[in-house]
């Protein structure tokens, strides 16, 4: 019975074309510089995953965001592990994809003909900041409060739309309510969004350039 | 780029293709176990680090000293030195601004500033030294954005030499790079002993900053904890007036207050009708006109959101008929027979709840504060009479007791102690025991006072 429905199911999907163009490709021999792009993907779906999760108790107000952290933390069974991996998973994501884009660098893997590929690159670098920034005030602790007071005030310093900028930024002049409800869909939503779109059209152009090889004297 | 360029690119890369190996299964083994590293690393990180508890978010708390997330810090640092730069240092959007946006705009337009074909790294030395400088710049600035640039003394020593590594020496070095640009080795040259002067620096710095005093926050986190921390803060603010179980509806033997009538904290009237958002507002605000005094830092009190959050918890389960309190524990392990108790685990809690309102600073207590364990031995009006070991005739032993202390004339000096509500006989036995057996400060001295009747050997 299995047979019939992998039968079926082939006879629409078409496993050995997906085989063929996705996973039996030529590659240069790569090194393990080269399994850093993968791991930031692999912590973005893990940051997905643990994400998901936190949101079903997550309450996204300054009343009730401390507490229902607290809840997850104390409360829920293995909260404490779901958080505790999307925190350090954030902290490691930073950290993987700045030294995956150090590694691109280092190799001039930017060039011709994978311009494009660097180019959505640094959109998902500043996408990455910016779910680190929008993410850190979740939790509506000091520590969170505070750096967020901080850093829209540095976006409060640029000449003419500063003050605007900021004002977009905390929904108003001071951070607030409006301030978490705009990170926090900032957070879950939007960026995540982008992040999603962004990863696919970088991997196409992966697939279709291939891993670039290892400078050798000649290049 | 010309076509004939491009040709040859695509060559070489079949060539290498050919020596190369498969997508599936060469390329993906090695990304998943990457993956599966960092997979245990995130499962030990989470379980044996955590997510350390910070207190609730303050607004009003401008006391706390704001920090961005450790990515961040760097810039943050560099804003700060920046800063302190002669005349350009007030211009801040520099610094917060332009200096990001070129940094950020020349690395994303990298494909386009260096055109060049060429990948191997002796043919890329300006861009791979520029680089490399700002990578160090970077983490330097990261690991020194702790020490502070002017020290206590008012010198500025470490102030300017972050400086130096974090912007003067790189500064230079760019200039140098841009120089040498047609060679190599010089290039190699400055990069090197630039990265070696900035990390000399930077660790100077780092071996004279001043040691971190740990700053302790404690946040309670379990209900249990909450309630306790909670107690003890209704205890130090909270129990003059209110009276240790919330009952009191006329106040009594407080100046300025005395005869008040205020409705019993403790009862439904209230417990019922203010929900826990408005206590925080009535404990934070106070009551002025009925002589409730503002005890939120919004309005000039002591207490923080988190503290005043764990009273109402403390409120709600313990006299809320709503709630169900969970098992708390008892303030002090009992003792046992002829167990010294010590400081630290007997003394110091009772001291908190019931002794701490009155005997810190501000408070009418005749000089006397037991804060701490230096405190309690040697401050007071009578500092020579309230603990004198092995002497019954302590003041703080007799005053615990209810006997007030007499001059000659036969008046009363020092009341009994708590003035209203007498110690529960166990309490006062911890304070005999503690003060007989000459005022042990740590368990382990305790222990050794102690003369347990023949340790029988665990079955
Ligand atoms: C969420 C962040 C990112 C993810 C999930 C990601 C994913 C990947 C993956 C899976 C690869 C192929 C394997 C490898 O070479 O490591 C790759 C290659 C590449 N990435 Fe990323 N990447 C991210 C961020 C960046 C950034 C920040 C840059 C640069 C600004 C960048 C530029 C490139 C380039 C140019 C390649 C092609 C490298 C080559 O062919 O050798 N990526 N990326």
């Amino acid at each position: 019975m299995w047979k019939n429905i992998y039968l079926w199911l082939d006879e629409r999907i078409g496993f050995n074309d997906l085989y063929a163009n996705l996973l039996d490709r030529p590659e240069p021999k790569t090194t393990w510089w080269n399994t850093l792009g993968s791991a930031s993907l692999f912590l973005f779906v893990m940051q997905g995953l643990t994400g998901i999760f936190l949101t079903v108790y997550y309450t996204p107000s300054p009343d009730h965001a401390y507490d229902s952290i607290n809840y997850i933390m104390e409360g829920v069974a293995f909260g404490w592990l779901i958080r505790g991996i999307h925190h350090w998973g954030a902290t490691l994501m930073v950290i993987l994809v700045f030294i995956h884009m150090l590694r691109v660098f280092y190799t001039a893997s930017f060039k011709y003909p994978r311009e494009l590929t660097w180019l959505i690159g640094i959109g998902l670098f500043l996408a990455t900041l910016g779910m680190g920034f929008t993410g850190y005030l979740l939790p509506w602790n000091q520590k969170s409060y505070w750096a967020t007071v901080v850093g829209t005030q540095i976006a409060g310093t640029v000449p003419f739309i500063g003050e605007f900028t900021l004002k977009v930024l905390r929904g108003g002049p001071e951070l607030s309510a409006l301030t978490l409800q705009r990170f926090f869909s900032a957070h879950i939503w939007i960026i995540p969004a982008v992040l999603a779109a962004l990863i696919g059209v970088h991997l196409f152009l992966i697939i279709k350039h291939g891993e670039s090889h290892f400078p050798t004297k000649e290049d | 780029m010309n076509d004939e360029t491009k040709k040859q690119i695509q060559e070489r890369y079949e060539r290498h293709l050919d020596k190369g190996e498969r997508f599936w299964p060469d390329t993906i083994f090695k990304d998943l176990i990457m993956s599966l590293g960092i997979f245990v690393l995130l499962l030990l990180l989470a379980t044996f680090i955590g997510v350390p508890a910070e207190p609730k978010a303050d607004p009003s708390d401008t006391s706390y000293i704001p920090r961005p997330e450790w990515y961040f810090l760097f810039l943050f640092k560099f804003l700060a030195l920046y800063g302190q730069l002669p005349l350009i240092g007030k211009i801040e959007w520099l610094a917060t601004v332009l200096v990001p946006v070129i940094a950020l705009g020349v690395l994303t337009l990298i494909p386009f500033i260096e055109k060049s074909p060429q990948r191997h790294y002796s043919k890329r030395g300006l861009s791979i030294s520029i680089m490399t400088i700002m990578v160090i710049g970077i983490v330097l600035l990261t690991l020194m954005s702790e020490v502070p640039t002017v020290s206590e003394d008012g010198s500025t020593l470490l102030g300017t030499l972050q400086t130096i590594a974090g912007i003067f020496i790189p500064v230079i070095a760019y200039f140098l790079l841009f120089v040498f640009k047609s060679n190599n080795r010089l290039m190699v040259w400055t990069t090197s002993l630039v990265a070696v002067s900035m990390i000399l620096i930077s660790g100077t710095v780092l071996a004279l900053a001043p040691e971190k005093k740990a700053e302790e926050t404690e946040v309670a986190t379990t209900l249990v904890d909450q309630i306790v921390a909670g107690q003890d803060l209704y205890s130090v603010h909270c129990v003059e007036c209110h009276g240790d179980d919330g009952s009191v509806a006329i106040i009594a033997g407080v100046e300025g207050l005395e005869g008040e009538k205020i409705t019993p904290i403790n009862s439904r009237d209230v417990l019922y009708t203010i929900t826990d958002s408005a206590m925080y507002e009535v404990i934070a605000y106070g009551r002025p006109n009925a002589g409730m005094i503002p005890f939120g830092k919004t309005y000039g009190g002591e207490l923080s959101r988190s503290e005043i959050d764990y009273i109402t918890i403390f409120m709600r389960y313990s006299w809320d008929d709503r709630f169900e309190a969970p098992e708390v524990p008892e303030l002090f392990p009992p003792l046992a027979e002829g167990e010294v108790p010590s400081y630290d685990v007997h003394i110091q809690p009772i001291v908190k709840r019931y002794c701490i309102s009155c005997h810190r600073a501000g408070k009418d207590n005749n000089n006397y504060l037991m804060t701490s364990y230096e405190e309690m031995l040697a401050t007071g009006d009578n500092a020579a009479n309230n603990i004198i070991a092995g002497d019954e005739n302590s003041y703080v032993l007799q005053t615990i007791q209810e006997h007030p202390i007499l001059d000659e004339n036969g008046e009363e000096i020092i009341s009994m102690m708590p003035p209203t509500n007498a110690l529960k006989p166990n309490v006062v036995d911890v304070f005999i025991r503690w003060i007989m057996n000459g005022m042990p400060q740590t368990a382990e001295e305790a222990a050794t006072l102690s003369v347990t009747p023949e340790a029988t050997p665990a079955p």
